[in-house]
């Protein structure tokens, strides 16, 4: 690995990555961890790994909530770093959803890679992973098989309740009342895809959005996304790596590549 | 309560008489003329005082229900009375509820703001507002009102105004940060009027002296700059406030530099009606817009911050012509919504940061 | 325009008649489902009504271009338009029958796209994603020539109504009337008065004719008399048992709201309070069952769930037999003198319930809950609405405490259904019902 140029770690709110890239933006290393409370110990254990594999210094970008806490870093915020990692994967300009764990993002991303305007869900986790997530749990539905289960459903049962709270007691009578256990889980996403739609109000038709985070991973989410918002959606690679090469990318010595 | 010494201070050493008064709007002129000191509950912010906040619904603003908690919880005792402007249907509600349902027991005093005040009988009842106002306040205060004390209040407010105007107008030649600038001007809230004076004045001296240390002007409307965190993160992320629309501190300058009406009453109304457009008067929308983008042309702001108190409807009913506004001229904007927390949500600080970082392109161009 | 004209009276006058009739023949053709319901037998009267609306609703397809058209909030002193010739539309009505079919999330999305809060009330959400959409359960509102604004209920119709005069570029008169702390004071009553003036020349210049003063006076009287009349209606539920329930209110309130102050508007009221005092005589009560418990309802209609949360207190005996929010129209005309509409008006409609303090809407709780001898009460804490809402869980407790009658606090939003949950509020609803045994 020694062409590694750069490292970057994104401190989300569920899980801690930290990645190498080398000086064409590529991927060399990664390691994923669920967050640790005590952050600066967890951080400085996992760069130092790829620090000894590398054999040398690199320069470190941080983002995610615990960015501040990450020593020596520079550190940016997930918007800046999702819009430069995903510039990077895809190449062009475009718009971006990231989906994670309390957070959902529209990020509008121009031509060099700069952001042009963002959105993000309000204070409730209405719009976030956290709410299939907590439901998902509820009904016993495990995620190996989602996207089959709900491709499979007929027709969505719809969710109307868009509190967590609210529309865990709505399922909870839905089941009560013997809808179909696939319906209610496809009603749930489309629920979920039209809170996302709406932040992604204005976006110019015809454009292909990007998708990252671990909600990402969900195929039966990016599938509800792309019937929502009408147009095709296109999963980054490593979708929930993509703030952590954002970082990296920020710190790369020399012109960024294009 | 910080001010409660200050408060007792100025009754013991000056005999004045206070008034708690809730936001926004009041003719403050007639306590001072009166030799009443004003103290202006905004909230307070924080978590509420006491659990009086439940007897207000929570879908109702924190502005409110802090302030029924505040009062209820013998935080304004120290005062004489309270005064409730009609600036909004939850604040008109908050003054019955406090007053004949429990949580305020001293004198309860009401101002109403005729709407659409460009209509001769929005005028005429305006003038009888304030002569109601002031009958209630004489007999706070135990004295007439002298017309020839009323026309110096005017000008003493003129002249605090025009001083305020100075140092907002030409805050970027102003060596002071965000948090020390508003709790300058915020001090205005609560102090004598002569004192405040004499504090604005000797800022005005720093004037044309400095920079503030960051660098990329905004212009920021909403209600009330609080937790003055956000003005921290503001300027520790690059960015300074250029240009104010906050209800609590721009939108009360009047920079109308007109020779007042001989009429002290005429002259009182015409500063009420000479405020920047406010939502919670109601303004008419289109020069409220052409003032939002005077504010923001004079001041190169490149991005405006629009932060208001969650379920305030004045406010969130200009949202959308304040998007199409800045919109139209491709300046980027960020809606930040708060419910007087103590402490900005880690959330709210990102996006203040990525905003920052997009419109300063830190980091942006790949 | 003359074209226009004849549309718009055949509309009024034949079609729409005519089409009420079909529809009316279609109803009864078609085979209802048999259907668990606690509730006695729809009231005749309901027909005409329905006939009422829709020929009001249909009239107005055709009525810009061919009369003045006016959107006036629900607590307008209409009396003025309704004598200059306009036609008057309601969109607080509207939006009700938005509500009622239930497609206000999409209507919300709507403006929520242009940075309307969901925080803002659901009617105006409603309307202009009607607007914005070319949504409607009617069909499609005549364009205004005039927008009529009255903050009696909220400052919330100002900022509706002047988003309003934006979008259609037309003049918006505005009643302001004062909110009243304890009696009102003479300057406060002075400055609507001074308004009523100012909002007739606006009014006579857009509708292109003078005020007739007697005719104004007429209106006025009838006015008032429709206003009695809708009073004496809600008060045949003082009987026991109810002959109805004090929600069919919501729906029988179309006329006193829309159509107040013509003779149309009294004569149906008229057919109604005979229907309900021959009940009455006969002993038919609203509920199918025993009348076991007399409820009080307080704030707006849950319009998309009226049905769900009386069916849930009907099926167990529990009658709401008088509400705060229908008595309001009892009241809004109820002090109009016709010798002197301009004064009387101004105190008549500043005195609403909505515009006073909260000991005056205790008293009026503690009236109705005596004279329709009420052992428990429902408030409906709407999301919506702050001036209505605020002050309720107080209220509640001096309810309980003064009356000792049982009540429930139900939160809900009066028109978007996102902010309810069935199956908690039947929980609540449950526990409600279960405290009486």
């Amino acid at each position: 690995m020694s062409g590694a140029a750069a490292i970057g770690v994104d401190v989300g709110s569920t899980t801690c990555k930290v990645v190498a890239i080398d000086g064409t933006g590529a991927l060399l290393d990664r390691r994923v961890e669920p967050t640790d409370p005590r952050i600066e110990r967890q951080v400085e254990r996992l760069v130092g790994e790829i620090r000894a594999t590398a054999g040398r210094e690199l320069p470190v970008g941080a983002t995610g909530y615990g960015r501040k806490r990450v020593a020596g870093a520079r550190a940016l915020t997930e918007i800046t770093c999702h819009a430069r990692g995903a510039f990077a994967r895809a190449g062009r300009a475009g718009t971006l959803v990231d989906m994670g764990g309390q957070d959902t993002k529209v990020i509008r991303i121009g031509p060099s890679g700069e952001v042009l305007d963002f959105a993000m869900n309000d204070k409730c986790a209405a719009g976030t992973g956290r709410f299939l997530e907590v439901i998902l749990g509820r009904l016993q539905v495990p995620f190996e098989g989602l996207a089959e289960l709900v491709a499979g459903a007929s027709r969505p049962v719809p969710v109307s309740s868009t509190c967590t709270v609210f529309a865990e007691s709505e399922v909870i009578s839905l089941v009560a009342s013997d809808e179909p256990l696939d319906g209610i889980v496809k009603g749930l996403h489309v629920a979920l895809a039209s809170r996302v739609a709406a932040l992604a109000r204005g976006v110019p038709a015809g454009d292909e959005i990007l998708m990252s985070g671990g909600v990402a991973l969900n195929g039966a989410m990016v599938a509800s996304l792309r019937e929502a918002l009408s147009r095709p959606v296109r999963v980054l690679p490593d979708p929930q790596l993509t703030g952590a090469v954002g970082a990296a990318l920020s710190v790369l010595p020399g012109p960024a590549p294009r | 309560m910080t001010r409660e010494p200050y408060i007792r201070r100025q009754r013991d050493e000056h005999g004045r008489k206070s008034v708690a008064v809730l936001p926004v709007h009041y003719p403050k002129e007639l306590l001072t003329a009166l030799d009443l000191l004003a103290v202006e509950v905004w909230g307070p912010p924080g978590a509420p005082r006491s659990d009086a906040a439940g007897r207000i619904q929570a879908y109702v603003c924190s502005v409110v229900r802090n302030a029924l908690a505040f009062l209820a919880s013998g935080g304004a005792d120290v005062v004489d009375a309270a005064l409730f402007p009609h600036t909004c249907d939850s604040i008109q509600q908050l003054a019955t509820l406090a007053s004949d349902f429990g949580g305020w027991k001293k004198p309860t005093l009401t101002f109403l703001h005729p709407k659409d005040p460009g209509r001769p009988s929005a005028r005429r009842f305006l003038v009888a507002e304030l002569h109601a106002l002031a009958g209630r306040l004489e007999a706070l205060a135990g004295r007439r009102l002298d017309p020839e004390r009323l026309t110096a209040a005017i000008a003493l407010h003129d002249e605090i105004d025009l001083h305020r105007a100075a140092l907002l107008d030409g805050r970027a030649t102003l060596p002071l940060d965000d948090r020390a600038l508003y709790a300058l001007l915020r001090r205005g809230e609560w102090l004598w009027p002569e004192e405040h004076l004499a504090e604005l004045q000797a800022a005005r001296a720093k004037l044309g002296t400095g920079r503030p240390a960051a660098s990329i002007p905004v212009l920021v409307t909403g209600y009330v700059p609080e937790p003055s965190a956000i003005l921290e993160i503001l300027n520790g992320a690059g960015a300074f406030v250029a240009a104010d629309d906050y209800a609590a501190v721009g939108r009360r300058v009047v920079r109308d530099r007109r020779a007042p009406a001989t009429d002290p009453w005429e002259a009182l109304a015409d500063r009420q009606l000479a405020a920047p457009p406010c939502p919670t008067r109601v303004a008419d929308q289109g020069p409220r817009m052409r003032h939002l983008e005077g504010l923001a042309e004079r001041s190169g702001a490149r991005g405006v911050l629009v932060h208001v108190v969650k379920f305030c409807e004045p406010e969130l009913f200009d949202v959308p012509a304040i998007r199409r506004t800045f919109e139209a001229r491709g300046i980027p904007l960020l809606y930040l919504e708060g419910e007087l927390e103590a402490q900005l949500s880690g959330q709210a600080v990102t996006r203040i940061e990525a905003f920052v970082e997009m419109i300063s392109g830190a980091g942006g161009a790949a | 325009m003359i074209l226009r004209r004849v549309q718009y009276e055949a509309a009024a006058r034949a079609v729409g008649p005519f089409l009420a009739a079909l529809d009316d023949w279609r109803q009864r053709r078609r085979k209802r489902p048999a259907r668990e319901s606690p509730f006695a037998p729809p009231l005749e009267s309901l027909r005409a009504l329905k006939d009422m609306m829709m020929v009001h609703y249909l009239s107005g397809r055709y009525a810009d271009g061919a009369v003045p058209v006016a959107w006036v909030t629900s607590g307008f002193p209409v009396e003025m338009l309704r004598t200059l010739g306009y036609h008057t539309v309601y969109p607080e009505n509207h939006a009700a029958i938005c509500g009622v079919q239930r497609i206000v999330p999409a209507l919300s999305d709507a403006v929520e796209a242009q940075g309307y809060s969901r925080d803002l009330c659901s009617y105006v959400r409603s309307d202009l994603g009607s607007l914005d959409t070319g949504r409607s359960p009617v069909g499609r509102l005549p364009r205004p020539d005039l927008l009529a604004c009255c903050t009696n209920i909220c400052q919330t119709v100002l900022y509706w109504y002047r988003d309003l005069a934006r979008r259609f570029d037309v003049p918006l008169v505005l009643i302001d009337t004062p909110f009243i702390y304890g009696e009102p004071a003479p300057h406060q009553t002075r400055y609507v008065v001074d308004q009523l003036e100012e909002a007739i020349v606006v009014s006579e210049r857009v509708a292109k004719r003078p005020l007739d003063r007697e005719a104004f006076s007429e209106t006025v009287r009838l006015s008032r008399e429709g206003s009695d009349l809708w009073g004496q209606c809600l008060d045949t539920a003082r009987n026991r048992p109810a002959p109805w329930t004090g929600v069919d209110g919501f729906f029988h309130l179309g006329p006193v709201v829309a159509l107040r102050g013509t003779e149309a508007c009294n004569a149906y009221y008229r057919t109604l309070l005979d229907e309900l005092k021959d009940r009455v005589s006969r002993g038919i009560g609203g509920l199918k069952g025993e009348e076991r418990h007399r409820l009080l309802w307080d704030n707006l209609p849950v319009w998309y769930a009226t049905r769900e949360i009386t069916t849930l207190l009907g099926s167990q005996g529990f009658n709401f037999v008088c509400t705060t929010y229908t008595n309001a129209w009892a009241e809004a005309s109820s002090l109009i003198d016709p010798a002197n509409p301009m004064e009387s008006g101004a105190r008549s409609y500043s005195q609403i319930m909505l515009n006073r303090d909260l000991p005056n809407k205790l008293r009026l709780l503690e009236r109705l809950s005596r004279e329709f001898a009420v052992d428990g009460a429902v408030l409906h804490s709407d999301r919506s609405c702050k001036p209505y809402s605020i002050g309720q869980i107080d209220l509640k407790d001096r309810l309980a405490r003064d009356l000792g009658i049982r009540t429930l606090l139900l939160e809900a939003d009066h028109n978007d259904p996102r902010s309810w949950a069935s199956e908690l509020a039947a929980n609540r609803i449950g526990a409600f019902m279960e405290s009486f045994s």
